[in-house]
């Protein structure tokens, strides 16, 4: 009597367990998603953003048609973009091409002067902040997720959770965020 | 300085809140094993009694805590039209953070400061004063914005109850005890059988030197979870020059949000009670120079991935 008590007690701690490492792996996929959906609400965003500003430079620098172009062209290419990879080259193409047209607006301070830009401006270095918090919003849950699937117990289960390693989502931008390194 | 990166300086923060929050169990055993053998089974009913005073008291307070802080501070709540530039700022870091959008308010002061509160972070509220909008730039900003969320992240508004429950629930014990010392009520029967000289007089210490005790535990942890909401603001930020940029702003202002309430003095970003008034050990925060000496050992490491 008292050893199936014994027996019984083992096997239900055992599956409570099991159940939370299947939970916890199960919702840190389910961040991740929720990660990636977050980057692509304010990639879209900024999509939106782009004619507007657009409009509102040409107005200014007549001349400078190539880089609008480069602008138009990125954010084209934007919108057919699916897989992590092709949404990150997509992504730095339109951060570098902004960067340039930003570049254009610093030549012309008719431009930079008007009460229009000086808006657009506010709202695109938010957008830029919002677009990269959504990436390291999402590179901190891939990295959350990743050390669990790599480490025991939760490697066990990965495979019954249907849940394995993600990709980081990295941006070609030589720019972002990198202070100069100081050498000595 | 060596490097210290925000993800060190967390879980250390974190730990030692866990600590504090251990002592202050251990200094309840400490007062209910006193009261024993000071007084007897006969006491055995205060303590249940205290601590469900102290539990109903705070945990009200806790629970409004939104509405209550925004009274007592005289904080006005704002929509995005109001300030779109500071709702901006929010939500970048909500975005950073994964937290949702709280509720943001508006004190009219010209003393610089912020605080957060609310009892989760879907009832979280964020509020400026309208000096703190006036004197910094968007990233000294953005770093403020990021310690507030921070502290609605790590629920410091239930980390602070928990702690002012205990407290009060101690100083409540010792004070009835201590009372009945005075009147020699219920010691006589646990004299007379039982008295140990060395244990009596350890208990007698321990009633007397408790509520300092608690006290001092309180402020220790307000002061943790106000170095865990700095580098918790770094990792949502990743840029600790911002937040130390404006703790300068803040540490050469000397004005003061007039409202000296000590009851709310916790909450702010930068403690509105004068710093010589307020000895450092039961000061509620850390002294703002360690503040800015532990965000550029962040900055010394570079950016983080």
């Amino acid at each position: 009597m008292k050893t199936t008590v014994i027996v019984v007690a083992v096997i239900v701690v055992l599956a409570l367990i099991v159940i939370s490492i299947y939970n916890r792996l199960v919702r840190l996929n389910v961040n991740v998603n929720e990660a990636f959906a977050q980057i692509e609400v304010q990639l879209k965003r900024r999509s939106d953003l782009i004619p507007n500003l657009v409009e509102t430079v040409k107005g200014y620098a007549t001349h400078e048609k190539e880089t609008f172009e480069r602008v138009i062209a990125a954010r084209a290419k934007a919108t057919t973009a699916t897989t992590v990879a092709d949404v990150a080259a997509a992504d730095g193409m339109v951060t570098q091409a902004l960067r340039g047209l930003l570049a254009v607006a610093e030549a012309y301070p008719d431009l930079k002067a008007s009460t229009n830009f000086l808006a657009l401006q506010e709202e695109l270095s938010t957008t830029e902040n919002k677009v990269s918090f959504a990436r390291q919003y999402y590179n901190d849950n891939v990295r959350a997720l990743n050390s669990a699937v790599k480490t025991i117990p939760y490697s066990f289960f990965a495979g019954m959770a249907k849940v394995g390693l993600r990709e980081f989502y990295e941006v070609e931008d030589p720019q972002s965020r990198i202070a100069p390194t100081v050498k000595f | 300085m060596a490097g210290v990166s925000f993800r060190a300086a967390q879980s250390a923060n974190q730990r030692k809140t866990y600590l504090l929050l251990a002592s202050m169990g251990l200094l309840v055993g400490l007062v209910v094993y006193a009261a024993l053998t000071y007084f007897g089974q006969s006491t055995t009913a205060i303590v249940p009694i205290a601590v469900g005073i102290a539990l109903i008291s705070v945990w009200g307070s806790y629970y409004t805590s939104d509405s209550i802080v925004l009274r007592m501070t005289g904080a006005r709540q704002i929509q995005q039209s109001d300030n779109p530039n500071l709702f901006n700022l929010i939500q970048e870091v909500t975005i950073a953070s994964g937290l949702p959008m709280p509720k943001v308010a508006i004190v009219e002061d010209t003393a610089p400061n912020a605080f957060a509160t609310g009892r989760n972070p879907e009832h979280a509220v964020i509020a400026f004063t309208t000096g703190i909008l006036d004197v910094m730039d968007r990233d000294q900003l953005q770093g403020v914005v990021a310690h507030e969320m921070s502290h609605v992240g790590n629920r410091d508004t239930l980390v602070a109850a928990v702690a002012a429950t205990t407290a009060g629930a101690i100083a409540m014990v010792t004070d009835i005890l201590t009372r009945m010392m005075w009147f020699g009520g219920g010691r006589r029967d646990s004299r007379d059988n039982n008295a140990n000289p060395l244990a009596l007089v350890v208990s007698l210490i321990i009633l007397i030197l408790a509520p300092i005790a608690a006290l001092l535990l309180k402020s220790a942890i307000s002061r943790r979870r106000e170095a865990l909401a700095d580098a918790t603001a770094v990792a949502f930020t990743r840029n600790p020059a911002g937040l130390r940029s404006a703790l300068e702003v803040l540490a050469a202002d000397s004005t003061v949000v007039h409202q000296r309430s000590t009851a709310v003095a916790h909450i702010w970003i930068e403690s509105p009670l004068d710093a010589k008034s307020v000895s450092r050990l039961f000061a509620t925060h850390p002294p703002i120079e360690e503040r800015i000496a532990a965000l550029r050992a962040m900055e010394s490491l570079g950016p983080a991935t």
